[in-house]
């Protein structure tokens, strides 16, 4: 991939019958998917939109519906713009709720995910092969909310030209579902932020290698505030301007926040070779005459007047490149090695802290480091266990297609428990007789490099005092390449006192899960590979711990994911320890730790595999 | 009493947004105010604009541009 290049890629769906004109239209009435006034208000959204567009100078992705596919209005505007502005004409499987396809499936369902195996086939044949009868060619786009790795499969063995998805909403899930009042079932957290390159086996790990390659890139809807949304709603803080308007993040009619948005995004190319990509995919159900999200529809146009007229600026200054959606696929895959990662560092843009969050994804986990808590990783998702997961109806797993964790503190406590028992997180403690800190209580910010294939996030150092005298700590994380393992050194740089000791006691407290609630933990098993002895438990609540001297292993197996989660370190001065939960605190901890004198450091390597 | 109907732009309970809870509110034209029917906030349209302008101190820079990244 080039140096330098930001892709922007701009999306227009017309669905004709998008639920929120569509709910507007029917207070107190029945049902009615032909509603006339309906489908024209959708189809004059969707004129306006790619109008925006192209006045600013942008090519768009016009992803028909299929609904849309029954509208010779929608389809001479898709084959005019195509002509006229080199627009692509893609599919999606949003939006095929209408007369014809209830008259011929007999269901209302609205995500493709959902349906059962047999059913998702249908779907697919139909809304592809209608799109061939009207457009004489097949589609090399599509896209949904959310496309499993079971949907993918079936689309290439059947349609093998289709070669990029949206595929997922950043960690929609259960923050989402939430949101909506527990009832917009987008069940799926645990993907990357920016395009990838899915494995087979499950669309939300990138593919490690080309047997695992799905054979389609993948882009996630929306380009999301990747701390926001963490801990947010996804339906607020996105390259979606009514996303923002619907999160008010605003002051009378303007939204600087959409700006700042694009330009973190941007600036991910300091992380990425130079490379960055920004989506937008608005809708018409968003644009509504009747105004939406306490937002008159004045409001809802200037917001993606503005949107749009950003992009466009960054276009003419060179900033920016637009290409549709088959044209990024082609430009992506040129130079994306399977193991690259992509990461960045990102920081608050919305609530006025100074707060960092180092994002990591490669085909073997997604992690975040929290800078608020010292670094301490608070997400976790084993990918190397690719764990096939089929969703939909007549699946054990149904509407919850999320990857599942082995850490995300903000589900499961992380540091702050409230006053009993241990939350997941993965930090450091010092120890010095009795006293006892953890950094995730020490707040600093990062900075972040390379070596080679190495990505290094260096923080700042923090102080820590304990009662007689004071310690300076740093921490670095080290990513190579290709390895599944994270390098985590913990440095006293600085002492007060040369002669004290401190124990460093390195730790993961973890538990697996999708969401909130807790899962059975019975079955996992935590062992540790001393200089002479090993132990090991089959973990059933009951509080166990044990410790060796020498460690050269401290290990988590945790076969209800398919994975196994190791420490070790490069010191035969260390120990090694687990530490079994209680029901009222369902985690499991490994660990490793180590007495310096003085100054020094410790030094062990995460690593995530999976574990059959 | 009045039947409730939607209101204006789709208005949203002013407290379940504090919980990040998109609700919306029913409008009754015979008292002339919002009502919530999950967590009984009830408020006529200033209150539910002043409670908006409280949801939004939260971001602390919504009026900011940003380029230092």
């Amino acid at each position: 991939m080039s140096m330098g290049k930001f892709y922007v890629t701009i999306i227009h769906r017309p669905e004709m019958v998008p639920e929120y004109l569509q709910k507007e239209a029917e207070e107190g009435k029945a049902e009615d998917l032909t509603r006339s006034e309906v489908i024209q208000e959708s189809i004059n959204i969707f004129r306006t939109q790619q109008r925006v567009a192209h006045d600013n100078g942008l090519r768009t992705t016009i992803q028909m519906t299929y609904a849309s596919l029954f509208s010779s209005e929608v389809v001479a505007i898709a084959k005019e713009h195509h002509e006229k502005y080199g627009d692509e004409i893609g599919s999606t499987f949003l939006g095929i709720q209408c007369q014809q396809f209830r008259d011929k499936f007999k269901s209302k369902e609205l995500a493709v995910w959902l349906f059962s195996m047999e059913d998702k086939k249908r779907v697919v044949d139909e809304v592809i092969d209608k799109f061939y009868a009207v457009f004489g060619f097949y589609p090399t786009s599509t896209g949904s909310y959310y496309m499993d790795a079971e949907l993918v499969n079936y689309i290439k063995s059947r349609y093998p030209m289709i070669k990029v998805a949206v595929a997922t909403c950043w960690e929609e899930g259960p923050k989402a579902y939430w949101n909506a009042n527990n009832s917009w079932y987008t069940i799926f957290d645990g993907s990357p932020w920016n395009p990838w390159i899915p494995s087979k086996r499950n669309i939300h790990c990138p593919a490690s290698c080309e047997e695992d390659d799905i054979g389609i890139v993948a882009i996630p809807h929306l380009s999301r505030d990747l701390l926001a949304v963490f801990d947010g709603p996804g339906s607020y803080y996105g390259t979606h301007p009514q996303n923002i308007l619907r999160g008010m993040v605003y002051e009378g009619r303007e939204i600087p926040y959409f700006r700042n948005i694009v330009d973190q995004y941007r600036a991910m190319e300091k992380y990425n070779g130079g490379y960055a990509y920004n989506m937008m995919f608005v809708g018409p159900g968003w644009m509504s005459k009747n105004g939406r999200w306490e937002s008159d529809y004045d409001s809802l146009h200037k917001s993606y007047e503005d949107g749009m007229a950003y992009y466009g600026q960054l276009k003419r200054e060179g900033k920016a490149q637009d290409l549709t959606m088959s044209e990024f696929a082609d430009v992506y895959r040129q130079d994306r090695p399977y193991t690259r990662p992509e990461c960045t560092l990102w920081k608050d843009i919305l609530y006025g802290s100074e707060r960092q969050q180092f994002w990591y994804v490669d085909p073997w986990m997604r992690t975040c480091l929290d800078m608020n808590q010292g670094g301490a990783m608070i997400d976790l998702r084993p990918y190397a266990a690719k764990l096939v997961r089929p969703c939909g109806v007549g699946t054990k797993c149904l509407q919850d297609a999320s990857y599942p964790f082995l850490v995300q503190s903000f589900y499961r406590a992380g540091y702050f428990t409230h006053y009993a028992g241990e939350g997941a997180v993965k930090s450091s403690k010092f120890c010095h007789r009795g006293e006892e800190v953890d950094l995730c209580a020490c707040r600093t910010l990062a900075s972040f490099s390379e070596e080679g294939d190495t990505r290094i996030v260096t923080l700042d150092p923090v102080e820590i005092e304990f009662a007689n005298f004071t310690i300076r700590v740093q921490s670095v994380f080290r990513f190579a390449e290709g390895m599944g393992e994270i390098e985590i050194v913990r440095e006293i740089i600085d002492t007060t006192d040369l002669q004290a000791e401190v124990t460093i006691d390195e730790y993961i407290t973890a538990c697996y899960g999708t969401t909130e609630y807790p899962e059975d933990l019975t079955g996992v098993r935590l062992a540790l590979e001393g200089a002479s002895e090993t132990e090991r438990i089959d973990y059933a609540y009951r509080c166990r711990e044990a410790e060796v001297d020498g460690v050269v292993l401290a290990e988590a197996l945790v076969p209800q994911v398919d994975t196994r989660l190791t420490m070790r370190t490069d010191t035969d001065e260390a120990a090694g320890y687990f530490r079994e939960g209680f029901a009222f605190s369902p985690m499991y901890t490994i660990g490793i730790k180590k007495v310096i004198k003085g100054k020094g450091e410790l030094r062990t390597w995460l690593k995530v595999e999976k574990a059959s | 009493m009045a039947q409730g109907r939607k209101g204006k732009l789709n208005y949203r309970c002013p407290r379940c947004l504090m919980r990040e809870i998109d609700m919306d509110m029913l409008y009754d034209r015979d008292a002339g105010e919002y009502y919530c029917l999950r967590c009984s906030f009830v408020g006529d349209e200033q209150e539910v604009l002043r409670l908006n302008a409280q949801f939004r101190e939260k971001y602390q820079d919504r009026t900011r541009r940003i380029t230092d990244f």
